[in-house]
């Protein structure tokens, strides 16, 4: 019933999908990445009103599928609401998908996927 | 043989029967320890849940927190943020996490753990002229947050095995209880009355076969009697009361058509 | 002479006619006299946007304030129309920056109607700004972004004309030779800085180098410039300057424990005037951590009070930041010492006349009026409403 190995080992990183202020907050934290050129990829996307939801669909299928070195993907509950049925879909045990609040919404239980995963569990 | 009592495709012998005998003891105790696995898995899983809906709120504190420290920097440093200098002075993580692994009744679940890399920060130097105190602070407190978001994550993680795990496992009891023990007792209970069925027809044969040889000795008898006519009558007559004593099946009426 | 002249006046009348009342013109300067000639209506008009800022009694019914809305209402009478734009709920940067675009729009009409040393004065102001904004460009360039995007992202009294061509330039080099030569700020990099060193050094380093020089030709200005020279301005701004510098240097040395920065490199950033210059900063040059710092400034009582208040520098003292270690702690900070003085500073420059000081005051307390509206809004946003207290009150 393990794992492999290889499903988490070279995972060390944490992604994040937030607005400004949480970008830059969680960067402060010093989990910023960018990698070597020539495709320096960055670990991170700021989303502002202007950025179109297919950037950041594109953006999380990226860091869920393409990247093999991200354990945790942060992403802020407002903006998952904007992919909210890529959110929902998404199923795996690596990377983690963390919603978390950001500074004008804060955090509501009610639409983070996981938790409707557990209520539906308890049938509550 | 209908297709309507769901039973292995075994011949119906005794080695067979052993072997679904040892069979059922077998899914049986498998089933006791799955189900006690179960068990213990979802006592787990409903602990992780329950922890899960505590960080979660947690979480929610914590990041606003976080979020308000990032407010007195901005205030500190007066008018625009330092976010586009932050993320441009992006260079490699400091914070990273490793993966060990948990064992929980067989399962290993994956724990996150954040860790600094050695070296100092890519922004130790934003705001030196002003508001650099706040900056510290503010990294220290989302260096906090992160890290509660990484213990989250763990337990997300745990959660979402877990549920795989327990969907397996639960549906591996199901399939103990519902399909593969009742088939085995059926095979049992199939192969038994076959047997019983040989038995029977065994008995029956065997029985036809004395009877036969009887029937066979008593015809030799008559004819050597017969033979022997000139013998004494009261060797016959006692013959007659043997045969009679002999006739459990019933088949007194036959007499006649022999003799 | 001078002193009588600021007793006459109280720091609230914008009174133009006492300046040439006769007991006025026995005493005062002939600069009092004249100033009025070409920046009278000038000072009228700064002494009247003064009048505005928000009262201790504004900011009480803004702390009890339950949401932003609410904030937006009690600032209705203050910022009208700015705020008139902003959806329900804005989020608080956006209220931050309908304030700034008051203070822009007020600034840019004074600017406008300023006339000869006046108007150089205003744009001395506007340089401090523009080397934010200039670092902005650099970071964006050394990173290879569309700096276009920036100027967006740039103070707007920072703003110069030839800002946007600093877009062209796609590369460092040609940044330095061709296009900051055109921006007024060029004599801030020469001589200090090669386009070597924009590559190489710390944004932060290239930051604080610059801002040292600007402080160093503004201080220079105000006491040599013979318009301004031994005017109240020059004694006004060269106390307010002398503050800044102190204050940079001070934070500097704070801030650059536990960094890459050596103290010679430090050393460089230290404006070469102020209170503390030069045995202050020599001392700040060596300090090795807080206390260090704290000997430094013992020299000069305000400063030394500062420490004293915050617990810096003596053991067990860890209040560094803003709002002193977070919730549940009521001291104050160092940066709020210096946010305080600063206030102070500002307030006080009111109080004289024919001043181009006035100007410099009155974009400090607007600004630090902005920050406690940001303070408080985000106080409330995020429902810290037990630190909501930790504005500066202007009045």
């Amino acid at each position: 019933m393990a794992l492999p190995q290889s499903a988490y080992k070279d995972r060390q990183f944490l992604a994040v999908i937030g607005d400004e202020d949480s970008v830059t907050g969680v960067l402060l934290a010093g989990v910023g990445h960018v990698t070597d050129p020539p495709d320096s990829q960055k670990n991170y996307l700021v989303v502002d009103p202007k950025t179109e939801n297919s950037t950041i669909e594109a953006t999380f299928d990226r860091f869920t599928k393409e990247r093999k070195d991200i354990a945790i993907l942060l992403i802020n509950q407002h903006i998952a609401d904007r992919i909210r049925h890529r959110v929902d879909a998404y199923n795996e045990a690596f990377p983690s998908l963390l919603e978390i609040p950001s500074k004008d919404h804060p955090y509501d239980p009610e639409k983070d996927s996981v938790m409707k995963r557990v209520r539906k569990l308890f049938g509550e | 043989m209908s297709g309507a009592a769901d039973r292995e495709p075994v011949f119906a012998t005794r080695q067979s029967l052993g072997l679904m005998k040892s069979k059922l003891k077998g899914a049986q105790v498998g089933h006791d320890l799955l189900k006690r696995k179960s068990e213990a898995l979802t006592k787990r899983f409903r602990d992780i849940t329950r922890r899960i809906d505590e960080a979660k709120r947690k979480m929610g504190r914590v990041m606003q927190i976080a979020a308000f420290s990032l407010a007195e920097v901005s205030y500190a440093i007066g008018g625009a943020g330092i976010g586009y200098q932050i993320q441009e002075s992006v260079k490699s993580a400091k914070l990273r996490v490793r993966t060990k692994q948990e064992n929980v009744s067989g399962v290993f679940l994956p724990q996150f753990e954040s860790f600094q890399t050695e070296g100092g920060s890519d922004f130790a130097m934003t705001g030196l002229g002003k508001g650099g105190q706040q900056v510290q602070r503010c990294r220290e407190t989302y260096t906090r947050a992160v890290e509660t978001l990484v213990e989250l994550a763990s337990l997300q993680t745990a959660f979402v095995i877990l549920d795989e795990v327990i969907k397996v496992v639960n549906r591996r009891v199901n399939a103990i209880e519902h399909v593969i023990i009742p088939r085995t007792e059926n095979t049992i209970k199939y192969i038994n009355s076959e047997l019983d069925e040989l038995d029977r027809e065994e008995f029956f044969r065997l029985k036809k076969v004395s009877g036969k040889k009887e029937r066979a000795a008593a015809a030799e008898e008559v004819k050597r009697q017969a033979a022997n006519k000139a013998g004494t009558d009261k060797e016959n007559e006692i013959d007659e009361h043997s045969v009679e004593r002999h006739d459990v099946l019933g088949d007194q009426d036959n007499e006649d058509v022999i003799f | 002479m001078e002193l009588q002249l600021q007793t006459v006046h109280s720091s609230t009348s914008p009174n133009l006619y006492r300046a040439i009342s006769p007991s006025s013109i026995t005493f005062s300067m002939s600069e009092g006299l004249f100033y009025n000639v070409a920046n009278g209506y000038v000072e009228g008009i700064i002494r009247g946007y003064r009048n505005t800022l928000l009262t201790g009694q504004q900011y009480g019914n803004l702390t009890q304030c339950e949401n932003i809305d609410d904030v937006k209402l009690q600032l209705g009478p203050a910022y009208g129309d700015f705020l008139a734009a902003l959806p329900p709920n804005p989020p608080t940067s956006a209220l931050a920056d309908k304030a700034l675009d008051k203070l822009v729009a007020e600034f840019r009409y004074i600017q406008a109607n300023a006339t000869g040393s006046l108007a150089k004065f205003m744009e001395y102001l506007t340089y401090g700004y523009m080397i934010d904004n200039v670092a902005l460009l650099i970071t964006g360039t050394l990173h290879e972004r569309d700096t276009r995007e920036l100027l967006e992202r740039c103070h707007p009294l920072g703003w110069f004309e030839t800002m946007p061509v600093l877009c062209v330039a796609t590369n460092i080099e040609e940044l330095y030779n061709s296009v900051l030569i055109e921006t007024p700020l060029a004599p801030y990099f020469k001589g200090s800085l090669s386009h070597q060193d924009l590559d190489e050094l710390n944004i932060e380093i290239i930051r604080n180098t610059l801002y040292k020089n600007y402080l160093e030709d503004f201080y220079n200005w105000v006491n040599t410039h013979p318009e301004v020279a031994g005017t109240p301005t020059a004694e006004v701004m060269s106390e307010a300057l002398e503050f800044e510098a102190d204050r940079r240097s001070i934070n500097i040395t704070l801030n650059s424990f536990g960094t890459e920065l050596s103290k010679q490199d430090r050393k460089k950033l230290y404006p070469n005037f102020g209170k503390l210059h030069p045995e202050g900063t020599l001392m700040l040059s060596r300090a090795e951590d807080p206390e260090g710092v704290r000997i430094a400034v013992d020299g000069v009582h305000d400063y030394r009070t500062f420490f004293d208040a915050t617990g810096m520098g003596q053991s067990g003292g860890s209040g560094v930041g803003n709002m002193a270690g977070g919730a549940g702690d009521e001291g104050k900070s160092l940066e709020d010492m210096f946010y305080q003085k600063e206030v102070e500073i500002s307030k006080l420059a009111f109080t004289r006349q024919f001043t181009h000081a006035v100007v410099y005051a009155w974009v400090k307390l607007k600004e630090q009026e902005i920050r406690n509206i940001t303070w408080i809004a985000e106080c409330i946003a995020q429902n810290q409403k037990d630190r909501i207290g930790n504005y500066i009150s202007v009045f």
